[in-house]
C-alpha cells in the first residue's frame, strides 16, 4: 500500500519504543512567577496558568492526551504523561516550557520511587506496569497485571509499592528489591488513588463510597472509611493534618482527619473533580474534568474561583512545590 | 449554563455527572467510567450531527428534490440506522466487542518494543500543528475508506452486505448509515489495523469532524445539487455520490467511491462526472434490502453473504 508517506520516516516510527525526538534540557532555576500547569486530556495540550493572576498564559502541545505528572527526583523536570499518544513529555517546571518527548508504550499514572532509583508506569489500557530505571529511563521490569492498573504508591523506604487494579478490583504489591510481586488482594470495586499514610495503605474504592485501609503486609482490608460516592484519588495535605479525597459521582470532596481518618467536612464540587493541589495560600486548586476549569478553592471562606482552560483538565501541577513554602501550615481545612 | 469555550464537552461532562456515572455506579461498571466521557462526548457529537442534518438538508430535499415519493417508510428506516450509528451505540457496542482484542494486540506490540506511531512522530514537523494534522489524517483516512470501499464492492461475499446500502430505492440524508452490522464490524477493524500503523487522528475539533460527517451524509441527500465543475472535483456532492447509487452502478463496476474528497476517484481513474442524477437502487439485491424493517434488512443482508459464499 502506498500511504505517501516517506519510506525512511514510517521506517524510523516502526523503530523501538524509546525514540527520543527531541533531547530533554534540565530546567533553569529562575525567580519565574507561580504557575500552574494542567493536563487537558481532551484537547492534547496543557494549559499553563499565572497563579498570581489565575489567567491562561499559553497551551502548549502534546500528542493526544496528557493525563498526570511526576517531578523528577532532582526537581528539574517535569515529567507528564500521554497514554494515547504513547509518549512521556518532559516539561520545565518552573516556566512550564516543553522540552522533549519520549516514545513509551500508554503511560497514564507514573511516580518515581522515594529513593529516586525507579521510574514506575502505569499503563491503564495495556494492562501493565512499567518499571524503569530513573537514569535513563530503561526499563527494568514489565509486569503483566492484568486489567486497567491505575494508580500506585511506595512506602517511605521505597522497598514496597501499591498500584490499584481497576478492572480486577484489586490492589498489588510489589517488593522493589527484587522486582517480584509479593500479594495481590480484592480491595473493592474499581479501585483508583492509592496512597501510604502512617504504615497503612488507603485506598479509593471508585464503585463505591469508601476509602479501604488495607495492611501493607497482605493487602487485608482493616477498615471502611465512609466518604461519598466514588472516592477517586486522596491528597494529604502539606501540614499532614488532612487527606482530601476528590469523590467522582458524587462531585464532591471529603476531608479526613488525617490522624483518625473520619470524615471531618464535606465540600461539594460539582465538574468532576479529579487530580489536585495545595497552593502556599491555603487554596486548592482542583482540576475538574466535566467543566473545562480548574476550581481555586478557599476552605476558609468557601469561595470558588473557576478557570477557564482547555478540554478535559485531569492532572494539575504547581510550581510552588518546588519550594517549600512556610504558608503551608495555614493550611485551615474543617 | 453560562458561555463556554468548549460547549461540546462541558455539555457532555453535564450529563455525564448527572446520568452516565451515576448509571455506572448503579451498575457497578465504574471500570469504564475513564471512557464513558468520551462516549458521550460521541453521543453528543451524534445528536448534533442529526440535528444539522435535520436543519439543513430537511428543507432543501423539500424545495429541490430529485425524486418525490408516496411512502417514506424506508426513509424511516434509514433514520433508525442514523440514530444507532450517530449516537454511539454502535460505536460503543463495537468498541466494547473488540476493546479485548484491541488491547491484546497492542500489548503483543508494545511487548515487542513497538508503540504505534502518530503521523507527528512519523513527521515531527508537524507537532504543535493539530489542525493541519487532522486534515492530512482526514485525507489518509479518506484513501483508506476509499480502498475499503472499493474492495467492498470487488468481492463478492463483502458486497452481498454492503448491498445493504445500496439497496434503497428512496436515498436520502440518512442513507449514509444503513450497513449492515458486519459490514460496520468489517469496516472498524480496517480502521484499526491502520491505527496500528498511523495512530488515531487529533479528536479536539469538534467542528472538522462534524464537517467532515456532515460531507458524508449530505452526498446521500435527496437534493438536486452538485458543486459545479469545480467544486464537484473538490468535495463529493450530492450529483457525484449519487452516481455510485445508480442502479447501473451497483456492485462490481461501480464509480465514485470517495466518501469525502473526489480525488482518489479522479487519481484511480474510477471518477464519472457525466452521471446525471439516476434512480438508486440496486435490482440483484433481494426485496426485504430496500423495503424490509431494520431486522429483516439484516437478516436478508445475512442470507444473502451465505448464499454467495456458497455459490
Amino acid at each position: 500500500m502506498n500511504t505517501g508517506l516517506p519510506r525512511r520516516a514510517v521506517f524510523a516510527a516502526l523503530a523501538p519504543a524509546a525514540v527520543a525526538l527531541t533531547a530533554p534540557r534540565f530546567a533553569v532555576a529562575s525567580a519565574a512567577p507561580p504557575i500552574a500547569i494542567v493536563m487537558d486530556s481532551g484537547g492534547a495540550s496543557v494549559s499553563i496558568i499565572d497563579m498570581t493572576t489565575r489567567r491562561v498564559l499559553r497551551q502548549e502541545p502534546t500528542l493526544r492526551e496528557p493525563s498526570h505528572w511526576a517531578l523528577t527526583p532532582d526537581r528539574r523536570q517535569l515529567l507528564i504523561t500521554d497514554a494515547s499518544g504513547n509518549a512521556i513529555f518532559f516539561f520545565d517546571p518552573i516556566n512550564g516550557r516543553e522540552l522533549g518527548h519520549k516514545l513509551i508504550p500508554d503511560p497514564y499514572q507514573l511516580w518515581y520511587s522515594p529513593d529516586g532509583r525507579y521510574l514506575v508506569v502505569n499503563a491503564l489500557r495495556l494492562n501493565h506496569i512499567d518499571v524503569y530505571h530513573a537514569e535513563g529511563l530503561t526499563l527494568a521490569k514489565r509486569f503483566r497485571t492484568g486489567s486497567m492498573p491505575s494508580h500506585l504508591s511506595f512506602s517511605p523506604n521505597s522497598r514496597v509499592m501499591f498500584n490499584s487494579l481497576q478492572g480486577a478490583n484489586a490492589l498489588l504489591s510489589f517488593d522493589l528489591t527484587d522486582l517480584t510481586e509479593r500479594w495481590r488482594a480484592p480491595v473493592g470495586s474499581t479501585p483508583a488513588g492509592v496512597m501510604w499514610h502512617n504504615g497503612i495503605v488507603l485506598v479509593a474504592v471508585m464503585g463505591s463510597n469508601h476509602v479501604a485501609m488495607v495492611d501493607p503486609r497482605d493487602g487485608r482490608v482493616r477498615r471502611r472509611i465512609i466518604t461519598d460516592k466514588g472516592p477517586h484519588n486522596l491528597f494529604l495535605t502539606p501540614n499532614r493534618a488532612y487527606i482530601v479525597v476528590t469523590n467522582r459521582v458524587a462531585g464532591s470532596l471529603s476531608v479526613l482527619d488525617a490522624r483518625t481518618l473520619s470524615v471531618v467536612r464535606q465540600i461539594p464540587m460539582p465538574g468532576g473533580p479529579d487530580d489536585l493541589c495545595f497552593a502556599p495560600d491555603g487554596k486548592l486548586w482542583i482540576a475538574l474534568r466535566f467543566a473545562s476549569a480548574v476550581a481555586v478553592f478557599d476552605p476558609v471562606t468557601g469561595a470558588i474561583d473557576r478557570i477557564p482552560v482547555g478540554r478535559s483538565p485531569h492532572g494539575i501541577y504547581i510550581s510552588t512545590l518546588l519550594t517549600d513554602a512556610p504558608a503551608l501550615a495555614a493550611m485551615r481545612l474543617a | 449554563m453560562m458561555l463556554s469555550a468548549h460547549p461540546f464537552n462541558d455539555l457532555a461532562g453535564w450529563i455525564e455527572q448527572i446520568a452516565v456515572l451515576p448509571a455506572l455506579y448503579r451498575l457497578g461498571l465504574m471500570r469504564w467510567s475513564e471512557l464513558s466521557f468520551g462516549w458521550t462526548l460521541v453521543a453528543l457529537y451524534g445528536v448534533f450531527q442529526m440535528f444539522l442534518c435535520y436543519a439543513i438538508c430537511i428543507p432543501l430535499e423539500r424545495r429541490f428534490p430529485i425524486e418525490r415519493w408516496q411512502t417514506r417508510k424506508p426513509v424511516m428506516v434509514d433514520l433508525l440506522y442514523t440514530a444507532i450509528a450517530r449516537i454511539g451505540i454502535l460505536p460503543i457496542a463495537t468498541f466494547v466487542l473488540f476493546y479485548a482484542l484491541q488491547t491484546q494486540i497492542d500489548g503483543f506490540l508494545a511487548d515487542r518494543g513497538y508503540a504505534p506511531p502518530m503521523l507527528e512522530t512519523i513527521f515531527p514537523p508537524l507537532f504543535g500543528h493539530p489542525i493541519l494534522t487532522f486534515l492530512i489524517y482526514a485525507l489518509i483516512l479518506d484513501f483508506v475508506d476509499y480502498w475499503r470501499h472499493r474492495l467492498s464492492h470487488r468481492s463478492g461475499a463483502w458486497y452481498a452486505l454492503h448491498a445493504v446500502h445500496h439497496a434503497q430505492r428512496q436515498m436520502t440524508v440518512w442513507s449514509d448509515d444503513r450497513n449492515h452490522i458486519l459490514d460496520e464490524i468489517i469496516g472498524f477493524v480496517w480502521f484499526m489495523a491502520i491505527g496500528l500503523v498511523i495512530g488515531i487522528p487529533p479528536l479536539q475539533f469538534p467542528i472538522l469532524v462534524l464537517a467532515l460527517s456532515f460531507v458524508e451524509s449530505f452526498s446521500h441527500a435527496n437534493i438536486r445539487l452538485g458543486f459545479g465543475r469545480i467544486g464537484d472535483r473538490l468535495l463529493v456532492s450530492p450529483r457525484f455520490h449519487r452516481g455510485h447509487h445508480g442502479l447501473l452502478a451497483a456492485g462490481a463496476k461501480s464509480i465514485n467511491y470517495g466518501a469525502v474528497f473526489p480525488f482518489w476517484d479522479i487519481l484511480f481513474q474510477t471518477a464519472d462526472f457525466a452521471t446525471d442524477f439516476p434512480p438508486t437502487g440496486d435490482v440483484s439485491a433481494p426485496e426485504a434490502m430496500a423495503s424490509g424493517g431494520y431486522l429483516a434488512q439484516q437478516w436478508a443482508g445475512l442470507r444473502h453473504v451465505l448464499k454467495v459464499l456458497r455459490s
